[in-house]
């Protein structure tokens, strides 16, 4: 230790500040009180953070340095005009600046590449939304179509562009306010046997059929009721005459 | 001005250097424009012999890359008339020509040092910084040298080790970029002489390059023993977990064996009936036995 320090003594150069430039301080947020927890914070593993604390460090120097040598009249800007050697040949800083910039390129690439994709997906379901839309319509027309040819409505209001409705949004709501449209009893008729033939799946033989009793009449089913209602003694009006009577008719016919 | 503090450092090795130190020392003579370069030394020499060979050159500094092994490099750095002198072991070598390293400087500008506060801290620390300072800073008005200050070395402490850096000032406002060289020290030993005299400083943190290959082929070598013996233990586990139980007389009461056949002993192979998947294929077989008997015939 004594040793050290006297050897030390020995060795020392008196020189003035402007032959040795040498600044001592802790990184860029302060000298000695701060340097110390800052050194303990710095996990000399993590590459990131070490390198960051030597580059503040190196900071804190500059920012300390350069006002003193601008006082001694030290110049530190080089000269827009100045040329010289430099220490890394110009040939290595080409090779530096072509890796940069292919690195940038390939990030760019990659970049678009990723936009496109998004773009595509994007394209695809605003298609496949356009498509079933254009279905729904069809399907709208053709229904309200049918509804003309079995006489269920006598508007032929289809036929004009429905789409205006959809483009005028405050006129449409108006519209949809007069549509409450059929009875609740045709609503309940259309729902049951529907355009163009039964809904699918209407006799399924499921628990909420089975325990359906609505269509269930207690008169019917203990024959206590008045029977099918027959006004005095008419025929029965699927009566059917006989194969001998039918033919009969059918020979005096003609 | 006039050229005053007369410093000159040599910069050279030792034989077995790979491409890295060379470039490394290469790098250091470009950046140090008061170094001078010698060819390098045999290692039989003993070490005494770079200081005559300072004098012959005419340098009061030295640099010296000691490469063992062809992988571990040590560096010495000395001040040679009667100086102290300081071995390190160099690691995380990384080159000017490096394409990370993207700044650049003037040829032989002078440099600003930068020290870390723990320098201040320690006697030995204290010593190597003035170490440092007088091998590392251009003379001014040296007439290799460039009068712009544009560049920054730090030497800061971490992890018992001195980590080295080199950056260009861009800015007045401090934006640095990496020019490089980069390398990690790890202080051996401090020596009141030239490389020789007696030892002021050892470094307790440090450990020998081959100590540490060693601790690691030793832990390696743990751990495979480690697994034979439980590989072992549990063998005799299995071995001894076998208790062997009386023959209780009880339980072959109810046993009846069933009744004994007499043995048939078949002398002739029985007849092997083939299994006929394919009639056709079976027939066309046929044909072709009878068809080459027929040749033969």
């Amino acid at each position: 230790q004594d040793g050290l320090k006297q050897c030390l003594a020995d060795f020392r150069q008196q020189l003035a500040w402007v032959e040795r430039l040498d600044v001592t301080l802790g990184p860029v947020g302060g000298p000695a009180s701060q340097s110390a927890s800052n050194t303990d914070e710095v996990d000399p593993e993590n590459d990131f953070q070490r390198e960051m604390s030597f580059y503040r460090q190196a900071q804190a120097a500059v920012l300390e340095a350069l006002p003193r040598l601008r006082k001694l009249q030290v110049p530190t800007r080089r000269p827009d005009d100045y040329f010289a050697e430099m220490a890394k040949s110009d040939q290595q800083m080409q090779k530096i600046r072509q890796k940069l910039k292919s690195k940038q390129e390939a990030m760019e690439r990659s970049e678009k590449a990723k936009q496109l994709r998004a773009m595509r997906k994007y394209g695809k379901k605003v298609q496949t939304e356009i498509l079933q839309k254009r279905q729904k319509e069809k399907k709208n027309m053709l229904n309200a179509v049918k509804r003309y040819q079995k006489g269920l409505s006598d508007k032929l209001d289809f036929l004009d562009d429905e789409h205006t409705s959809s483009q005028g949004n405050k006129k449409g709501s108006a519209n949809q306010q007069t549509k409450k449209g059929p009875n609740a009893k045709r609503r309940y008729k259309n729902q049951k046997f529907g355009f163009g033939g039964k809904k699918k799946g209407s006799k399924w033989n499921t628990k909420e059929s089975f325990n359906d009793v609505s269509s269930f009449q207690s008169k019917v089913a203990h024959n206590k009721g008045p029977g099918k209602a027959r006004k005095g003694g008419k025929k029965a009006l699927n009566k059917r005459p006989g194969k001998r009577a039918r033919q009969k008719m059918k020979n005096r016919a003609r | 001005g006039k050229w005053k503090n007369k410093e000159r450092v040599l910069i050279f090795s030792s034989r077995g250097i790979n491409f890295r130190t060379r470039h490394l020392m290469q790098d250091l003579r470009t950046l140090m424009p008061h170094s001078k370069a010698d060819t390098k030394m045999d290692r039989k020499d003993q070490l005494f012999v770079i200081n005559e060979v300072c004098e012959m050159k005419n340098c009061n500094k030295c640099i010296f890359f000691e490469a063992k092994k062809k992988q571990d490099l040590y560096m010495w750095l000395s001040n040679t008339p009667q100086g102290p002198s300081a071995k390190f072991l160099v690691q995380n070598v990384h080159t000017l020509a490096e394409l990370k390293m993207t700044g650049n400087c003037l040829r032989g500008s002078r440099p600003l040092l930068s020290f870390d506060p723990v320098f201040d801290k320690e006697p030995h620390y204290a010593l190597l910084k003035e170490l440092f300072i007088q091998i590392f800073s251009t003379p001014q008005y040296h007439p290799k040298s460039q009068p712009f200050v544009d560049h920054v070395f730090t030497f800061t402490v971490t992890d018992e080790r001195i980590w080295f850096r080199n950056y260009q000032i861009i800015e007045e406002d401090a934006s640095l970029v990496e020019i490089g060289p980069r390398f990690v020290l790890n202080l051996i030993k401090i020596f009141q002489g030239s490389f020789g005299g007696p030892t002021l400083y050892e470094n307790p943190h440090y450990q020998s390059p081959n100590m540490h290959r060693r601790l690691v082929r030793m832990s390696v070598a743990a751990k495979f023993r480690e697994k034979q013996h439980v590989k072992e233990v549990q063998k005799e586990k299995k071995k001894a977990s076998k208790v062997l139980v009386k023959e209780d007389p009880t339980e072959v009461v109810f046993e009846t064996p069933a009744e004994e056949k007499p043995v048939e002993i078949q002398l002739v192979k029985p007849e092997s009936k083939p299994i006929v998947k394919d009639k056709k294929k079976l027939r066309k077989i046929q044909r072709k036995k009878q068809k080459k008997l027929f040749r033969t015939e």
